[in-house]
């Protein structure tokens, strides 16, 4: 994954660690050019201190859009976390292993953090956990007038995720509200967690124990199509099909789909008490077509003011524990390119959490779902 | 050259640690290790990194280092392709990427001044929002600073219409060895009042000084442009056709030609590329300037090709002008269809000698049994010779490095030059002097001891 690296630095562009940072040991070339080292066995490098650098990445995968080589380094670096792996590893694995439990009591999962860990340096985690619960929300004003026959009577598995399922239970009742409005059926299917965020901690196995029970669940409903609420879910379902082969992996790949997607055909009315200016978050695992940003920016048409291109909102998954200072940076820079947005909405429970948890005063965020209704 | 700080003492940590507080200084290996490569592969660990955020720091840290005589190596991205961040003697990599800040673009004076952390493309970006162009748009202008294309006098595409990094510094504010601060130059669009240092500065590679403030010259943004791709049955036409365009009175913005073997390599991928089958040379233009003026420049360029017979002749505009240029961008992912490894080198020829060239670089490949693809900036002469080879198959690499010098020692017989934009760092400064001569050399030893009388700055590299 990182051997054929050939420095030639196209992936500088699209770093959100670096550009927040200025710190060229984070970008993604240096990453790469570290890991190939190791595999090396350079004796010169210290291999515990080489790999803690290695792994603070956000995950985001910018980089492996525009590498020319294909070099992956959130692949690479969830290798080295897998190699070394240690308690923030471990902490995250428990979150999304134990999601059910957890976060049924919303933000208890806080209480699985031992004392010694809970100080100030993890005080924004802490935070974003609570977050989880809800928060206050939005309250909506989007609201559906006219849905189209263009999807009706057809059957889809409907992916929640693990925030929408056992967190966010409104977003999950708004989805379900759309789908029935399109007259779509929803067939009955007991999903596991999507495993994106477990691969990228290091912990491939667990993450392909996910997808094989999500790929029995589509299986025995006749592989028909999958609708995600959570950009995030949608990305590592779509990586999960890298374990099907031939037919099956186009078929589900294909399947996959954004609700947003559907929602598009929609039309909608904005209550009179609609927030005047609207941000949008892209999230880093944004489909290729945005379409989350494609339906927002048609139901909200001059109201959404702004909009991240680039920037992402620092959560960075098992990375947050590592280095928090980091994601910080990355996500002040986020919030400068929000900037006049009063109400922030995105499509990615990661991103919903994060940018809940870190909102400037008077700014509200929430799933795009939530202003539905 | 001899005399050199040894080795990092811990008073030199210590002071660079005081100077650049916080993660401003890095001396792990790990940390370390992105600083001691670049585009180019070469390598060499420094033995320090610092990261200053103001001109105050960058002074200290060159008294400092003039004192010790510390070598220097400025940095930026380090996307250059032959070395020349490359801390090839040891000493302190100097990152300027916290040198930064949002570029202040005057509309009135039509400048932009702007620090060297700034990726080029948003300085262009922050131009452009106000009606203003910063032309100069080397490959890596997504990628690059704009104060590593001033250290190295970065080229690109627009280069024959437009120039080169060169063409729009007006003025610099440069730390010297010592800690002096120079400031040459200025807001204003013309001066001949001296000597002109700022011009000197440019393309000077770091071995003069570090630049921490530049301020560029503007133009009206261009409000359209179009790009033309044209295909013709053999390599003279389509430099016949180059030159037919230019003797009609056209000048394009960008002019680049690819032969025979890069269109079959591109081939190889299967894209479409908007270009007949039957075409063995291409020419690729970009017109650009207002609505009617980009609509009369395609007609008078399509109409001076008429009589070289081309055997396609496309014309993008708008959404379609990217589809285009397809071709071109598939060159570099392309090459490595014909072997597994590549020396890729930028000669530059007078424009007339451009198809001699060309032959003749086929020639040296076919004579050591080689692929060489050749395509480039044909308006400036400038040839990127791409000679391909395996390096795991026995000779062929001994073979490429024997046909790369005789592709240099072409370029120089042939009135050009080993090198038209990527400079010669440590991949090509063996080669420097050959090109020079002693006199030149000499004369330019002795400029850079004014500047810098230890030899501190970026030592160990080709000019």
């Amino acid at each position: 994954m990182g051997g054929d690296c050939i420095l030639c630095g196209k992936c500088l562009e699209v770093c959100p660690l670096l550009a927040a940072t200025g710190r060229e040991e984070l970008g993604p070339r240096a990453k790469a050019d570290l890991c190939a080292l190791l595999a090396g066995d350079d004796s010169l490098l210290r291999g515990e201190d080489a790999a803690r650098l290695a792994g603070l990445c956000l995950g985001c995968g910018r980089c492996r859009k525009v590498c020319s080589q294909g070099v992956d380094v959130p692949g690479l670096v969830a290798a080295l976390r897998g190699a070394h792996p240690d308690f923030r590893g471990w902490l995250w694995k428990t979150w999304l292993t134990h999601a059910r439990e957890l976060w049924a009591a919303g933000s208890t999962a806080a209480r699985l953090i031992p004392g010694r860990w809970r100080p100030e340096k993890l005080g924004p985690l802490l935070k974003m956990l609570a977050g989880l619960k809800g928060g206050p929300g939005l309250d909506p004003f989007l609201t559906p007038t006219t849905f189209p026959d263009t999807h009706r009577g057809s059957k889809v598995l409907f992916f929640a995720g693990c925030t929408a399922t056992h967190v966010q239970r409104r977003w999950l009742a708004a989805a379900l509200e759309l789908l029935d409005g399109l007259g779509v059926e929803v067939l009955p299917g007991d999903f596991g967690c999507c495993g994106g965020g477990l691969k990228a901690a290091g912990f491939a196995a667990e993450a392909g124990d996910m997808a094989a029970r999500n790929f029995e669940v589509w299986r025995a409903a006749g592989r028909p199509g999958v609708v995600t609420l959570c950009a995030s879910c949608l990305s590592g379902l779509a990586a999960a099909g890298e374990m099907l082969s031939g037919d099956e992996a186009d078929a589900w790949a294909g399947a996959l789909t954004p609700l947003s997607t559907l929602v598009r055909s929609v039309s909608f009315r904005l209550s009179d008490d609609a927030p005047e200016r609207v941000g949008y978050h892209r999230p880093c695992h944004a489909d290729a077509g945005d379409s989350d940003f494609l339906l927002l920016r048609e139901a909200l048409g001059e109201r959404l003011v702004a909009a991240t291109d680039k920037e992402c909102c620092g959560f960075g998954g098992v990375m947050r524990l590592a280095r928090p200072g980091l994601g910080d940076q990355v996500n002040g820079r986020c919030w400068e390119r929000l900037g006049v947005a009063a109400t922030v909405l995105t499509g990615c429970s990661a991103c919903a959490a994060q940018l809940t948890a870190t909102a400037p005063d008077g700014v509200r965020v929430g799933h795009w779902l939530e202003a539905v209704g | 050259m001899t005399g050199y700080a040894a080795s990092l003492t811990p008073a030199h940590e210590a002071f660079l640690n005081d100077l650049f507080p916080g993660d401003g200084c890095v001396l792990t290996r790990e940390g370390m290790n992105a600083f001691a490569t670049d585009a180019s592969q070469e390598r060499a660990m420094p033995w320090a990194v610092v990261r200053p955020e103001s001109r105050e720091q960058v002074a200290e840290l060159l008294r400092w280092a003039h004192g010790e005589r510390m070598p220097i190596y400025g940095r930026a991205r380090g996307t250059g392709r032959v070395g020349n961040a490359v801390p090839s003697l040891g000493g302190v990599v100097v990152s300027m990427l916290r040198m930064a800040g949002e570029p202040v673009v005057d509309a009135d004076d039509f400048v932009a001044v702007v620090r060297p952390g700034v990726v080029t493309a948003d300085l262009q970006a922050a131009c452009a929002a106000k009606g203003l162009f910063y032309p100069p748009d080397p490959a890596s202008v997504r990628i690059s600073t704009i104060g590593g294309n001033v250290a190295t006098c970065a080229g690109g595409l627009r280069a024959v219409k437009y120039g080169v990094t060169r063409d729009w510094v007006l003025g610099l504010e440069t730390v010297l060895p010592g800690g002096r601060v120079l400031r040459s130059g200025g807001r204003s669009h013309k001066d001949v009042v001296g000597l002109d240092l700022t011009r000197l500065m440019v393309g000077s590679n770091g071995r003069l000084g570090l630049i921490t403030e530049i301020i560029v010259k503007l133009i009206p943004l261009p409000e359209t442009s179009a790009s033309v791709l044209v295909g013709f049955a053999d390599l003279r036409a389509a430099l016949d056709g180059a030159r037919a365009v230019f003797r009609a009175g056209v000048l394009p913005a960008a002019c680049e030609f690819m032969d025979r073997v890069t269109l079959e390599a591109v081939r190889l991928g299967g894209e479409a590329i908007p270009l007949a089958a039957s075409a063995q040379a291409a020419l690729l233009f970009k017109l650009d300037g207002t609505q009617e003026g980009v609509d009369a420049e395609v007609r008078h360029l399509v109409k001076a090709l008429g009589p070289l017979d081309p055997v396609s002749v496309e014309v993008g505009r708008g959404e379609d002008e990217g589809a285009v240029w397809t071709v071109r961008r598939g060159i570099s992912p392309a090459a490595f269809r014909i072997a597994p490894d590549k020396l890729a080198e930028d000669i530059s020829v007078p424009r007339g000698r451009v198809a001699e060239a060309v032959e003749r670089a086929h020639e040296i490949g076919r004579g050591r049994g080689l692929i060489v693809l050749c395509f480039g900036h044909l308006g400036d002469g400038n040839i990127h010779v791409n000679v391909m080879y395996d390096g795991s198959a026995a000779g062929e690499a001994a073979a490429a490095a024997g046909a790369k010098d005789e592709i240099f020692r072409l370029a120089v017989a042939l009135g050009g030059t080993i090198s038209g934009e990527h400079g010669t760092g440590l991949t090509k400064a063996s080669f420097v002097a050959e090109q020079l001569g002693r006199d030149a050399m000499g004369l330019m030893d002795d400029v850079r001891r004014v500047f810098d009388p230890r030899g501190i700055m970026n030592p160990g590299k080709g000019w």
